[in-house]
C-alpha cells in the first residue's frame, strides 16, 4: 500500500530521491501490523517523511484497535532519521527495543526492527536496508516429503497400513476369521489413526499455515508403518536375547526416536517455525507422550505384585537366531536370582 | 479334578446324633474340653475360634495350628484364651506349634491338678466307631459319632479319614475312641461326612518333644520344620524314578513315580471350530501347608501341554501359543508381607541329555523365584519351557514348587529340564 500525500515541506512521493542533498527530506519506511506473537497481519511501505497513525480515517494507517486514538501518533523523518511522536494518547505508545539515547518528552529516534506497541496493537517498523535472513536452501526432507506426498505414495502407504492392521488383527484372533471382518477393522483401525495427520493440518490450517493434508498423510502412515516394523524388530530382540542382554534396551529406544522423527516432520511441514523451536515442540510430545504412558502404566502398577513378570516372547522358528545354551548355565543364572531375592526379603 | 480342601471353618451342617454312648463320653470328658478364641487386642473382640482339649494335669491343651496362627505370626496383635465348660475363661501361652500337621500346644495356668485326655498308645482298626467334639459355629460343645476309614490313600502328611460332620469351630477339638482315649485331632472337611483328623502319634510326637526341650522361638521352630518338610517332600521327589511317558504320542514327559502326586489329564479333541488341538497332563500334591489364611506354602504343581496347529501359519499359531504361556501364577497364596515380589530370567536352552538326537527339543525357558520374609533359605520357584523348534507343533512345560530351599529348587529344575524332550 502507498499512500502519496503532501507533505508539510511540499515534496512528493513521485519525486526521485537520489541523495539526501535534496530541498526536502524523504524517508522510505515499511511499517508491519503484527500480533503480539509476533505474526505479520499486514505490511505498509511507505515513501513520505510524515506519517500519521490512529483510529481515525483520515490516518496514513488505520488501526482499529479500541485502546488506540483517532490520533495516537505520527512518525516523522528529518536530518536521515525517523522520530516518534505520541499525540497525546490516553493509552500512550512504547517504543520496544529502541536503542536511542536522543530521547525528548515526546520525540524518540526509531531504530531498524523496532516495535512500537500502542493499545492492544503493535506495529513493527523496518527500513528498506534491513538486513534478511539468509536463503535457507531446500533440506534433502523436502525431495522426501515431494515424493511421498504423491498422491500414489500417499494411497500405497495407507493401504500398507491396512494390510498389516489387518494381520495383526488376523494374528490375535483366537477363533476363525474371514477376510471381511479383518478389512473392516483394519480399516477403522486406519481411518482411527489418520486422526493424527488431520489433527495437524487443520491446526496448521488454523495457524494460517498450509495445511499440506496430503504430505502430512503421507509422512504419519510412513512412519506408523515404520513403528511397526520397529515393534517386529523390538519382538525378535526379544525372542533371541537372554533376559540379561542389553539388546533389549536399546531395542525400546527405537520407537522412541521415531516418534521423535515423525512429531518433527509433521510440524516441519505444518509449520514455520525456528528450528529450536521444532526440535523443542517435537520432544514435547515425544516425552507426553511416551512419559505419559509410563506415568499411567506405573501409578496402576500394584504395591506387591503377586505375579510373576516375564517376558514371554516367543516367535516361529525361522525367527530364532540366538544359539541356545545347556541347562548348566540356565541354572547358574537361576543361583542369582536366589541371591537376588534374598537380598529383597532382607530389605523389608 | 482337584480335592478341594476346605479346612473346617467352612462347612454347616444340621444334623447330630447323639448315641447313648456319646451321651456319657460327653458328659465324663467335658471339664477338659476348651473353646479357643483368638482376641484382637485393639478391638477386644474374639477373631476366631477353634476347640481345643487338655493334655497335661499341668494345663498344656491341643489344638490346631490354624486356630491360633494370627498368633504365631503377629503375636502383638492378638491374644489368645481359653473358656471351659462352665463359661470361665483365662488368657493362655503358645509354647509350641507342628506346622506341618497343623497343631500347636497351649498353656493354661492351672493352680491344682486337673483331669485331662489321655492318649491312645494304638491305632484304630478300619469302621471302629469314634466321637468327635468340639464347639461348631460357638453353639457350644457337642459330639459327633463317626467310623474311622484308615489313613487318607495317597497323602504325603498322613491324615486320618474320618466317616462323620466335622465343621467349623470344631477345629482342635479330640476325636476319641469308646475308651475315651485320643485318636486324632479333627482338622479339616472335604464335605458330606468326609472328616480328616490327625493321627494322635503327630501329637504324642509333639508333645514329648515339648517336654524334652520347649521351644524357645515359635517362628524358628516353624521355620526348621518347613525346612525339614521340604527335605524330605524334595528328596522322595528327587529319588524317586520320573517314568518317562508320552504325550499325545508326540512328546516325551516325566512322570514321577510317587503315591501322593497325582496326575489328570485333559484335551480338546472333542472341539471341532477349536484352531489349536491341545492336550494337556497335570500332576500336583494334593495337599498344602497353611501358614495363615493368605500364606500356604507346601505346593507341587506340574503340567505339560502339547499343542497342534489346526491350518493355521506359522505366525499365528506361535501368535495364539504366546498367549497360552504369557500369564503363569505362583501355586500358592502368598501375601506382601510373606514373600518378596517374583525375579525372572530366561534363556534359549536345549537340554545335553537329547541334544543332537532325533529327540531334541529347543526351549524358551524361563525361571523364576521369590523368596520368603519370615522363613530365611525357602522359597518358592516357577518354571516354563515353552518349545521353539517346531513351526506346527509345541510342547509347554511348566512346574511350580513352593517353600522349597535353592539346592532343592535347582536340582528339581535341572532334572525336570533334562526330562523334556520330543518323541
Amino acid at each position: 500500500m502507498e499512500i502519496i500525500k503532501d507533505t508539510e515541506h511540499g515534496c512528493t512521493a513521485t519525486e526521485p530521491m537520489t541523495s539526501n542533498d535534496l530541498p526536502c527530506e524523504q524517508g522510505e519506511i515499511i511499517i508491519e501490523e503484527i500480533t503480539r506473537n509476533h505474526k505479520l497481519l499486514h505490511r505498509h511501505r511507505l515513501k513520505q517523511s510524515e506519517i500519521s497513525i490512529g483510529r481515525g480515517y483520515h490516518n496514513d494507517i488505520i488501526l482499529t484497535d479500541p485502546h488506540i486514538c483517532p490520533q495516537h501518533l505520527s512518525l516523522s523523518f528529518s536530518q536521515g532519521a525517523w522520530r516518534l511522536n505520541d499525540n497525546n494518547s490516553v493509552n500512550g505508545t512504547i517504543l520496544e527495543g529502541s536503542k536511542s539515547s536522543n530521547k525528548d518528552d515526546h520525540q524518540q529516534v526509531i531504530n531498524d526492527g523496532d516495535v512500537i506497541v500502542l493499545g492492544k496493537s503493535q506495529l513493527r517498523i523496518l527500513f528498506s536496508d534491513h538486513q534478511v535472513a539468509d536463503t535457507i536452501a531446500f533440506s534433502p526432507f523436502e525431495s522426501l516429503i515431494d515424493f511421498i506426498r504423491h498422491p500414489i505414495a500417499v494411497f500405497i502407504s495407507i493401504a500398507l497400513f491396512i494390510l498389516i492392521a489387518g494381520n495383526i488383527s488376523y494374528l490375535n484372533q483366537p477363533t476363525e476369521t474371514n477376510i471381511s471382518q479383518l478389512f473392516v477393522s483394519a480399516f477403522s483401525m486406519s481411518l482411527l489413526f489418520a486422526l493424527w495427520p488431520a489433527g495437524v493440518a487443520l491446526v496448521s490450517h488454523l495457524t494460517k499455515h498450509d495445511p499440506r493434508i496430503l504430505a502430512q498423510l503421507g509422512i504419519s502412515f510412513s512412519f506408523f508403518i515404520l513403528l511397526w516394523l520397529s515393534d517386529l524388530l523390538e519382538e525378535i530382540i526379544a525372542f533371541n536375547a537372554s533376559s540379561n542382554s542389553l539388546l533389549g534396551l536399546i531395542s525400546t529406544l527405537v520407537p522412541i526416536g521415531l516418534a521423535f522423527s515423525l512429531f518433527w516432520l509433521n510440524s516441519y511441514i505444518g509449520f514455520h517455525v525456528s528450528a529450536k523451536r521444532r526440535i523443542v515442540v517435537a520432544l514435547s510430545i515425544t516425552a507426553l507422550l511416551f512419559g505419559g504412558t509410563y506415568l499411567l502404566q506405573y501409578s496402576k502398577k500394584p504395591e506387591f505384585n503377586p505375579h510373576p513378570q516375564y517376558n514371554a516372547t516367543i516367535m516361529a522358528p525361522r525367527y530364532l537366531m540366538a544359539p541356545s545354551n545347556n541347562v548348566e548355565t540356565f541354572l547358574k543364572q537361576s543361583d542369582i536370582l536366589f541371591e537376588q531375592a534374598n537380598k529383597a526379603a532382607q530389605q523389608d | 479334578m482337584k480335592t478341594l480342601f476346605t479346612l473346617v471353618f467352612i462347612l454347616l451342617s444340621h444334623t447330630i446324633f447323639a448315641a447313648e454312648q456319646a451321651e456319657e463320653i460327653f458328659a465324663q470328658l467335658t471339664p477338659s474340653l476348651y473353646q479357643i478364641k483368638l482376641i484382637d487386642k485393639a478391638s477386644g473382640e474374639k477373631s476366631s475360634i477353634g476347640s481345643g482339649f487338655q493334655i497335661s494335669a499341668d494345663g498344656i491343651i491341643a489344638t490346631n495350628y490354624h486356630v491360633i496362627s494370627s498368633y504365631a505370626r503377629h503375636p502383638e496383635k492378638y491374644r489368645i484364651e481359653y473358656l471351659d465348660y462352665q463359661g470361665k475363661s483365662g488368657q493362655v501361652d503358645l509354647v509350641s506349634v507342628d506346622v506341618i500337621n497343623d497343631l500347636a500346644l497351649v498353656k493354661r495356668h492351672v493352680d491344682l491338678d486337673m483331669p485331662y485326655f489321655i492318649l491312645s498308645d494304638k491305632k484304630p482298626i478300619k469302621g471302629e466307631q469314634l466321637f468327635a467334639l468340639g464347639n461348631p459355629h460357638d453353639l457350644g460343645m457337642i459330639v459327633v459319632p463317626g467310623t474311622y476309614n484308615g489313613l487318607k490313600k495317597e497323602s504325603f502328611n498322613e491324615r486320618i479319614h474320618f466317616t462323620g460332620s466335622i465343621n467349623s469351630g470344631m477345629s482342635g477339638g479330640p476325636v476319641v475312641n469308646k475308651d475315651e482315649k485320643v485318636v486324632g485331632i479333627n482338622v479339616a472337611t472335604s464335605g458330606n461326612q468326609i472328616g480328616f483328623l490327625v493321627p494322635h502319634e503327630k501329637l504324642v510326637t509333639l508333645f514329648s518333644d515339648y517336654k524334652k526341650n520347649a521351644p524357645t522361638d515359635i517362628k524358628q521352630q516353624m521355620s526348621a520344620q518347613l525346612m525339614a518338610n521340604q527335605n524330605k517332600l524334595m528328596s522322595a521327589l528327587l529319588n524317586n524314578t520320573w517314568q518317562s511317558k508320552e504325550l499325545a504320542g508326540k512328546a516325551m514327559i516325566p512322570i514321577i513315580d510317587v503315591p501322593f502326586i497325582r496326575c489328570w489329564g485333559d484335551s480338546n479333541a472333542d472341539k471341532k471350530d477349536a484352531l489349536i488341538l491341545a492336550a494337556i497332563a497335570n500332576c500336583s500334591l494334593d495337599e498344602n501347608t497353611y501358614l495363615s489364611s493368605h500364606f500356604f506354602t507346601g505346593s507341587v504343581e506340574i503340567e505339560f501341554r502339547y499343542m497342534q496347529a489346526k491350518n493355521l501359519s506359522d505366525n499365528k499359531f506361535y501368535h495364539l501359543y504366546q498367549r497360552q504361556i504369557s500369564r503363569a501364577g505362583a501355586g500358592n497364596r502368598a501375601g506382601k508381607d510373606d514373600v518378596t515380589e517374583y525375579q525372572c530370567h530366561h534363556d534359549i536352552i536345549t537340554p545335553a541329555s537329547t541334544a543332537g538326537s532325533s529327540q531334541e527339543i529347543k526351549n524358551k525357558s524361563i525361571f523364576c523365584t521369590r523368596a520368603y520374609k519370615e522363613f530365611p533359605g525357602l522359597f518358592d520357584v516357577l518354571y516354563l519351557g515353552a518349545s521353539i523348534d517346531k513351526n506346527q507343533q509345541a510342547l509347554v512345560s511348566h512346574f511350580t514348587l513352593a517353600g522349597v530351599s535353592k539346592k532343592n529348587a535347582l536340582a528339581f529344575t535341572g532334572k525336570f529340564m533334562e526330562a523334556v524332550s520330543w518323541k
